[in-house]
């Protein structure tokens, strides 16, 4: 018998985080007599910011290290999950590491009967408006935290590790039992506090597991391209092309239809339109050419393909002008100038309504790094409002 | 009672990945002068070293260079001063130093280098192909295949100990899979200190050692007064390793316990009663044995040989093992255009090999998971399946989309 679980994170702030995830999983199993490895999958680069990846952890009660690695290492992917992780809640909505695998659901690999585990302070039902349907029931749990999200070979020390490997003895077992979770986070550690986080997180999930019936999820709406037979592509190496144009107004730039890399964000920016005072820093500084200036001289966003690196946000001189928002809360890609530019007052109330008052930044990538400010609402035909320096910096 | 059980050879255990349990050797190595420049999948070694040596574990001089060229030339001309030198590298990045890789066997400096095999770009691709390893087989290399992470811990210190023995001096390629060993986390055994230098005994170049109260130059302009002379040298060197290989892998046992088995150029798998092998170099080895456990089950007589060094070539001992059999199946990861039948660059090799044997085996070629593409075990029967009636010579694509 074979146990896999996954772990979905985030490419550069979340790869320790996997990687000790997998890691520990193989070191508790194998305290329990059990034998295991873990692996990332290879091909994922997770040198890319927010790329969604995968990191994977194998056990075994019966078979020999030999056998369980021709079974799972000799592969590049999982077949199946018993327990699929999910460190980031915005995943949900779709992961899509390569252009050519397509935007795949969250929970393609989990199995009749088996786990997907999200570390979301959202309700299922949220979650489940995003999720695609499976033919058969399995189990959603959750654990009430932010996304930990660190910088490059930097691991954000605040628990969700131990939190994680509570929530999978919860759900199974047979990967790890909470025992062994617990006796060797409490000798490796030498801190009581980590061994608390994982049993806690292990009565947390037990309370917060529901099962999700074959009627529970959505249809996914992208399909998973078919590639090529070898001898149906351009020989030399040389592919399609994004074809050169441009024109005023949405959409109105050439991109690469194949790889639009949107499921990498967990955050995007909400532009606040009458305030904007045209001054194209966001349409100048935005790496992945997300802008399209329009027609009355605003930017508008193509959130297909922006990767919610929140540069905009950054550089943007209006106070409250372009704000970073939870991903989550959308729940489509629509262009927001032609929201605006159809109903202006209505574009900003809902605007508004998705930014919320909480501003979360990131000041800092080790330690806690997160921090949620008090947002303002800027009444509509006040004077523009720029930014102080602390604001500014604050980010 | 054995030493190793007398004494204790093996400190503790760890998780590490391939790459790592290679950084682990090279600390227990004591290695004294690294370079390094990163290219996937061997960049975690440098990255694992780097971080041993700023955690006080090694005192070693660690240069990272501004080219792979560059990479290689140092650990060159470090090991002609005397210093235990390693480096080490992946795909492309590998063959841009290829012209330093030459002269490292020409200058017979044995130098440890890690492989992580890498397929060649363009187009742009990080999986295992076994390309780059294999492109300095004609060169002067010993050129080694794991498929463990604990036989590449134990292979560095094999590595170094063959490489400098004063009867080959030669430099070592340690090839392990991109991926499916350097990046996969197992638990490693690792020894100690002591038990290490009991087998691997510190560098010594004697009287080719390049220092100011030893006035040498090496590599001088020759022309034809002396190459031929010069290359026959070297071809001595790599005949005599094969002995020094076995002397190597006998030794490593009596310190280490018994780790390997005769005739360790490769490693027989159900072979006693077999009569039709699969052959193959690296981590194909797991699906590979699995598929012959697998169909042993099945009352199929089959076995897998899994050959573990490439240069110097085990010509005897694979002539005597394979030619009991009646098919031999050779695995390739890797490509050899337009060669001969248009196979493999292992398919000629094994072939090659079997032909003064009155009653040959068949030999049938499979080019599989070039890219980085997975072999699985349903592939590995497959190829037994093929194998066991395929005519000789005959080569065959799998797992490519057709």
């Amino acid at each position: 018998m074979i146990k896999r679980v996954e772990v979905n994170y985030r490419g550069i702030f979340q790869k320790t985080l996997g990687k000790r995830i997998g890691g520990d999983v193989v070191l508790i199993a194998s305290r329990m007599g059990r034998v295991g490895f873990s692996n990332g999958r290879y091909s994922d680069s997770p040198e890319r910011n927010g790329i969604p990846c995968k990191y994977f952890a194998f056990v075994s009660h019966d078979l020999s290290e030999e056998e369980l690695e021709a079974e799972c290492g000799a592969k590049l992917d999982i077949d199946e999950a018993d327990v699929s992780v999910v460190v980031d809640d915005t995943m949900v909505k779709g992961v899509e590491p390569w252009g050519w695998h397509g935007i795949r659901p969250i929970n393609e690999k989990v199995v009749a009967g088996g786990a997907l585990l999200v570390v979301s302070r959202k309700p299922h039902g949220e979650l489940l408006k995003f999720i695609g349907r499976k033919p058969y029931p399995y189990r959603l749990a959750t654990i009430a935290g932010d996304a930990s999200l660190a910088g490059l070979w930097v691991f954000k020390d605040d628990l969700t590790h131990e939190r994680v490997l509570g929530g999978i003895a919860a759900l199974d077992p047979g990967v790890v039992d909470l025992d062994a979770v617990v006796a060797y986070l409490e000798e490796k550690t030498g801190d009581p506090r980590r061994a608390e986080a994982a049993r806690q997180a292990y009565d947390e999930v037990k309370a917060n597991t529901s099962v999700v019936l074959p009627d529970q999820g959505v249809d996914w709406p992208h399909e998973t391209p078919v590639l090529p037979k070898w001898f149906e592509f351009a020989e030399g190496a040389a592919v399609p092309a994004v074809p050169r144009g441009f024109q005023l107004g949405p959409r109105g730039q050439s991109r690469n239809p194949r790889f639009k890399r949107g499921t990498t964000k967990s955050e995007r920016p909400v532009v606040r339109f009458d305030l904007c005072t045209k001054c194209t820093l966001c349409w100048q500084e935005c790496p992945d050419q997300c802008f399209d200036p329009t027609p009355d001289g605003l930017y508008d966003v193509n959130y297909e393909y922006c990767v919610g690196c929140g540069k905009c946000a950054e550089v943007c001189p209006v106070k409250e002008c372009i704000v970073m928002v939870d991903e989550l809360r959308f729940d489509d890609d629509a262009s927001p100038w032609e929201r605006y530019s159809r109903d202006k007052l209505g574009y900003l109330e809902w605007a508004e309504s998705k930014k919320g008052t909480d501003r979360v930044v990131h000041p800092h990538v080790t330690g806690t790094g997160r921090a949620v400010l008090e947002g303002e609402r800027i009444p509509v035909g006040k004077v523009i409002p720029a930014r102080r320096k602390q604001e500014v910096t604050a980010r | 009672m054995t030493l190793a059980e007398r004494t204790n050879v093996w400190e503790r255990e760890d998780l590490l990945t391939g790459c790592q349990a290679v950084s682990h050797a090279v600390r227990l190595a004591d290695v004294d002068v690294i370079a390094a420049y990163p290219i996937r999948p061997y960049t975690e070694v440098m990255d694992q070293l780097s971080k041993i040596i700023a955690d006080g574990q090694l005192d070693a001089e660690y240069i990272v260079a501004d080219s792979e060229h560059s990479q290689f030339e140092i650990v060159k001309h470090a090991s002609a001063v005397g210093a235990r030198a390693f480096a080490g590298s992946s795909g492309t990045g590998w063959c841009y130093g290829f012209e330093a890789l030459v002269v490292t066997a020409t200058d017979r400096l044995p130098v440890l280098f890690l492989v992580g095999n890498r397929a060649l770009d363009d187009p742009g691709a990080f999986g295992v192909e076994h390309n780059d390893a294999l492109a300095v087989r004609d060169m002067g290399w010993l050129i080694c295949w794991v498929s463990t992470a604990q036989e590449a811990l134990e292979h560095v210190l094999l590595g170094y100990r063959i490489a400098e023995d004063p009867r080959v001096r030669m430099p070592m390629a340690l090839a392990m899979d991109g991926a499916f060993l350097t990046h996969s986390q197992h638990v490693v055994k690792i020894p100690s200190p002591e038990a290490v230098r009991r087998f691997l005994p510190p560098y010594d170049l004697g009287d080719r050692r390049l220092h100011p109260d030893n006035p040498i130059s090496i590599a001088p302009q020759v022309n034809e007064d002396w190459v031929i002379e010069m290359r026959r040298q070297n071809w001595e060197a790599a005949r005599r390793a094969r002995g020094v290989i076995a002397d190597a892998y006998r030794e490593f046992n009596a310190v280490f316990g018994e780790r390997y088995e005769a005739p360790y150029y490769f490693k027989e798998f159900m072979t006693d009663d077999a009569e039709c092998v699969l052959v193959g170099l690296g981590t194909v080895a797991m699906p590979g044995r699995t598929a012959v456990r697998r169909l042993r089950e099945q009352g199929h007589k089959v076995g897998y040989v899994e050959l573990k060094w490439f240069r110097p070539f085990p010509t005897e001992e694979l002539r005597a093992s394979l030619g009991r059999f009646k098919a031999v199946g050779v695995i390739d990861r890797d490509f050899n255009h337009g060669s001969p039948d248009d196979g493999g660059t292992v398919f000629h090799e094994v072939r090659s090999c079997l032909y003064p044997l009155r009653d040959r085996p068949r030999v049938v070629d499979f080019i599989v998971g070039l890219g980085g593409r997975d072999i699985s075990i349903a592939d590995c029967v497959q190829m037994f399946e093929l194998t066991e009636r395929s005519e000789d010579g005959s080569v065959a694509w799998l797992g490519l989309r057709e």
